[in-house]
């Protein structure tokens, strides 16, 4: 149990975070992470950004990985298992590098619409910890958005706080 | 009673006709769109001859009240005359004066960071949030201008939610948040709108407009920064001076 802690009780304000519209360029998104997570005082975990339609309804979210994701050439994509056998893919890396210049500039000017993790799961205020423990682990999320009856956006909820109070039971138990 | 020109009075007599043209069309007596008499009839109705009638006219065409039509005559002119200097002259005042209809529509109303040199046009630090409002207005259901505005969430985070659509921005800046407007720094150039921006505003590629950024200032405190783009042929700007005493 989580001692009775729901989502609204650990989570965090929106604007902790930096906000993009989608339409944003990933190169426009580098410039913003850069000074407002990386060169930034504050202590950003997990760093990411948010992006959002021009209704500031949450789109998805923009990780550094996301970014870098971004920015690699076609080629690099991962193909699916159906398709052939899995291997080591990290030596076509050193191919990435030789291209790296121009091909990634090339794909900074895509709109980060194309890299983000969109927003597809998301927890309520009063919903318990334990169901964005769940949903965190099985979609690999760092990050969870608070929606109120499912629509109004009021806040984040992170993995750390979720670790915390849920970790706390087992130590004290 | 047709006002008539005095020969008595020591103005000149293009100027007392131009003054009378002038009072028909903003007391909406000749109303916008509509042709005005011709040269010879100004002539019968003033008792002038076309030396007067011709300044006159030609002054009121450069100053946007009235246009030519080659073949056709001359026409009270739909041009806004924009007293878009003074800083607390809303659009929809203008389209209100100026007798059109007019209608906005919100294209975004969101949230973003300083992006390019954003922060140093709003003047504030590169990791603050930025609420953006971009809408387009149309008179006469044309589109004819397209506004994006910033303003730093800080400032006046209740924008976000406001119904922009129906209000005029300074409105509910000043009265309903009580933000006092003081001082607003315009810069107006011609500019080329992008695709995008040519595509909202019905111009074709590589079509000149008008670019007016401002910003705004309470106090010491730069509190919005604004780029409206202006159809070229929509627009005229009326700078009025005068000379301390």
């Amino acid at each position: 149990m989580s001692k009775g802690k729901v989502a609204k009780d650990v989570m965090i304000d929106v604007f902790e975070f930096p906000h993009i519209p989608y339409w944003f360029t990933i190169r426009q998104a580098i410039g913003i992470a850069k000074k407002s997570l990386l060169t930034s005082e504050k202590c950003h975990h997990p760093m990411a950004v948010l992006v959002f339609d021009e209704k500031y309804n949450l789109l998805g979210t923009l990780s550094l990985k996301d970014i870098l994701r971004g920015l690699e050439p076609k080629f690099l994509k991962p193909t699916t298992k159906a398709q052939v056998p899995t291997e080591d893919e990290s030596g076509l890396s050193l191919l990435w590098d030789t291209l790296f210049d121009k091909g990634a500039k090339e794909a900074a000017e895509k709109p980060v619409s194309e890299a983000m993790a969109p927003a597809k799961f998301f927890v309520q205020p009063d919903d318990p910890l334990t169901k964005a423990a769940y949903l965190m682990v099985h979609n690999d999320l760092a990050l969870l958005p608070v929606l109120e009856n499912k629509k109004k956006f009021v806040g984040l909820v992170r993995i750390r706080e979720v670790f915390d109070e849920l970790s706390s039971s087992i130590l004290e138990g | 009673m047709e006002e008539l020109i005095n020969r008595e009075n020591p103005q000149k007599l293009y100027i007392q006709l131009e003054e009378i043209i002038k009072k028909k069309i903003e007391d909406k007596e000749w109303a916008i769109g509509s042709q005005i008499p011709t040269e010879e009839e100004l002539c019968k109705i003033y008792g002038v001859s076309k030396a007067t009638v011709r300044p006159a006219i030609s002054e009121l065409v450069r100053q946007g009240y009235l246009t030519r039509q080659q073949g056709k005559g001359t026409f009270v002119c739909k041009k806004i005359i924009s007293e878009g200097l003074t800083m607390l002259v809303s659009f929809k005042e203008l389209m209100l004066e100026a007798g059109i209809n007019f209608s906005t529509k919100v294209l975004a109303q969101t949230v973003m960071m300083p992006t390019d040199d954003l922060d140093i046009k709003l003047n504030i630090p590169e990791d603050k949030h930025i609420i953006y409002l971009k809408r387009l207005r149309t008179a006469d259901s044309e589109p004819i201008l397209l506004q994006e505005t910033y303003i730093p969430y800080h400032v006046c985070p209740q924008m976000l939610a406001e119904d922009i659509e129906n209000n005029s921005l300074f409105e509910l800046v000043e009265k309903k948040h009580g933000i006092k407007i003081t001082k607003v720094k315009d810069y107006i150039e011609i500019a080329y709108p992008d695709k995008e921006e040519g595509r909202l505003l019905g111009l074709h590629e590589g079509s000149a407009a008008l670019l007016l950024t401002q910003q705004f200032y309470s106090g010491d405190t730069q509190i919005m920064y604004m780029r409206s783009i202006k159809r070229a042929d929509r627009f005229k700007f009326l700078i009025e001076l005068e000379r301390k005493t």
